[in-house]
């Protein structure tokens, strides 16, 4: 698998404003700064609405913020095309979405988009992507619809990896799994990111998750980052209300190892 | 050709319009409803095709191309407008988008089947081209709905896959190839099952008119085999660029997919 070496990642001053179903305008994120090293498993947490879906969606440009800029590894991301960014940027929705078919069918997507020639279930690159992802081989033949929401989680997280990217932006992982498959994911997440070199960064409410896996960590409330810094002494040491209160409640805490 | 036909005179019409009254007083009498509506809309029809054939009986002897022209675009307009009332999802610039694509797919198809394939003489004989173009413009009229109305459906139920394929590096087109495909092929089912029980289930009203009217039914049934094909190319033509056209208001140009707001 060839791919981009760890990217880093700098979001200035961004802000993103859409309109409501009353048609006024409704403001997501107001003025979200955030670096990111290469090469380290970060994590931005925070309360379900608080703008970590649509800070995603504006690093790999599926939208465009309506201000600020963000930068991957110093480059300004307006200016890169879209196709070539998202080849450097592999984000991987909520929900996985599996294409009917195998499980090799999906995997194969990412090259047919590309126009390039799909590897073939015996090919070494793809066999090393699947071991990193702990899905068995045979599961290759498999319908990808029949299999289990932490599989189809996995597959999607195979598919986005055989694209090759320097930078992985997740949106809630564990949001539909339970709490010992949320775990798994998690230690694969870090192999990942110490095998491959690669940069991942996730959007989670899933503060278990976060405290168990992450190097560097950020606080992201009602469109803005509040806090910011390693994961162990922004989790040990909250200073601001928000984010103390946040850490102590329950309900979010638990939130990410409820099926739902 | 027409002296074959035998005369329907008024006399006649007011005895065929006791069988609407008899059916209307059936309904009264057993309360079963609808009388009203039967009576309103088998006037409206009366009073619409009088006004059709007059004016038809003054351009055929007007004989003119202008006249010819300015009904079949009236009728375009009219299609245009039947299909922007059918389909309550509307994509953006809508009316634009239909508008091209019905005039490119049914003025291509009017303008082969007339000129080209039966050449007639003078191009413009109002006897042929206001009911062939009648015919294409209805059938892509119904196309042009259900193109539009799917994708529109498609699209948004398709949205995780699209935006999953998009996050794969898919350019907007490989992203909606399969939302494409199956408004163009709900839009082509009607022509399909028409063409396939065609003269078992019934008899098409263009051949049985051309019938009654003294053809050859051997002659009529080539017109029947004529019409059929150029309707689908129109249908196919039509709908194919509702469905490019409309396929890429959904994007922008940096291959996202817009947002509903």
């Amino acid at each position: 698998m060839k791919g981009f070496a760890g990217e880093t990642l700098s979001i200035e001053e961004v802000c993103q404003t859409r309109l409501d179903v009353h048609g006024r305008a409704v403001a997501i994120l107001r003025g979200v700064n955030l670096k990111m090293p290469a090469a380290c498993l970060m994590a931005v947490v925070g309360p379900s609405g608080g703008g970590k879906s649509t800070l995603l969606r504006l690093i790999n440009r599926l939208e465009d913020p309506s201000s600020g800029r963000i930068l991957l590894s110093g480059i300004n991301i307006a200016t890169l095309d879209p196709l070539q960014l998202r080849r450097r940027v592999g984000v991987m929705l909520q929900v996985p979405f599996m294409y009917e078919g195998t499980v090799l069918d999906n995997l194969q997507k990412v090259f047919f988009f590309r126009s390039e020639t799909a590897p073939v279930a015996t090919d070494s690159g793809l066999l090393q992507v699947l071991e990193l992802c702990q899905l068995p081989v045979d599961l290759l033949a498999r319908q990808a619809r029949s299999l289990s929401l932490g599989q189809q989680q996995r597959v999607s997280l195979a598919r986005t990896l055989l694209a090759g990217p320097g930078l992985l932006v997740l949106d809630e992982p564990t949001s539909a799994l339970d709490r010992p498959t949320a775990d798994q994911l998690g230690r694969t997440l870090q192999d990942i990111c110490r095998q491959r070199q690669l940069s991942i960064l996730m959007m989670t409410h899933d503060l278990r998750l976060a405290q168990r896996v992450a190097d560097y960590a950020a606080f992201l409330d009602q469109g803005r980052i509040l806090e910011t810094g390693e994961a162990a002494s922004l989790f040990n040491n909250p200073r601001s209300e928000s984010l103390k209160n946040f850490l102590a409640s329950p309900a979010d805490a638990l939130e990410g190892s409820h099926v739902r | 050709m027409s002296g074959s036909v035998i005369d329907l005179s008024m006399i006649d019409l007011v005895l065929v319009y006791g069988l609407v009254l008899i059916s209307a007083s059936l309904a009264r009498f057993n309360r079963i409803g609808q009388e009203r509506d039967l009576l309103w809309s088998s006037l409206r029809m009366i009073v619409q095709l009088l006004m059709v054939g007059y004016l038809l009986k003054m351009i055929f002897t007007i004989a003119s191309p202008l006249p010819v022209l300015l009904i079949l675009l009236i009728m375009g307009g009219f299609a245009v407008h039947a299909v922007g009332a059918r389909v309550k999802e509307k994509m953006p610039g809508f009316y634009r988008i239909v508008g091209m694509a019905m005039f490119t797919g049914c003025g291509g198809a009017t303008f082969f089947l007339c000129i080209l394939v039966i050449g007639l003489t003078p191009w413009y004989d109002p006897r042929y081209l206001i009911p062939l173009t009648g015919m294409i413009i209805g059938n892509s009229m119904t196309g042009a709905s259900l193109a539009a109305e799917r994708l529109t459906a498609e699209m948004t139920e398709r949205h995780q896959e699209i935006e999953t394929s998009l996050c794969l590096g898919a350019t907007s087109r490989q992203a909606s190839a399969e939302a494409v495909r199956s408004a163009f092929r709900a839009a082509l089912i009607p022509s399909i099952n028409a063409m396939a029980t065609m003269g078992i289930v019934f008899l098409p009203g263009m051949m049985t008119g051309q019938i009654l009217s003294g053809t050859e039914p051997l002659l009529a049934v080539r017109y029947q085999i004529a019409i059929m094909c150029v309707i689908t190319a129109s249908v196919a033509v039509t709908s194919f660029f509702i469905l490019l056209l409309g396929c890429r208001s959904f994007f922008t140009s940096s291959h996202q997919l817009r947002i509903k707001q």
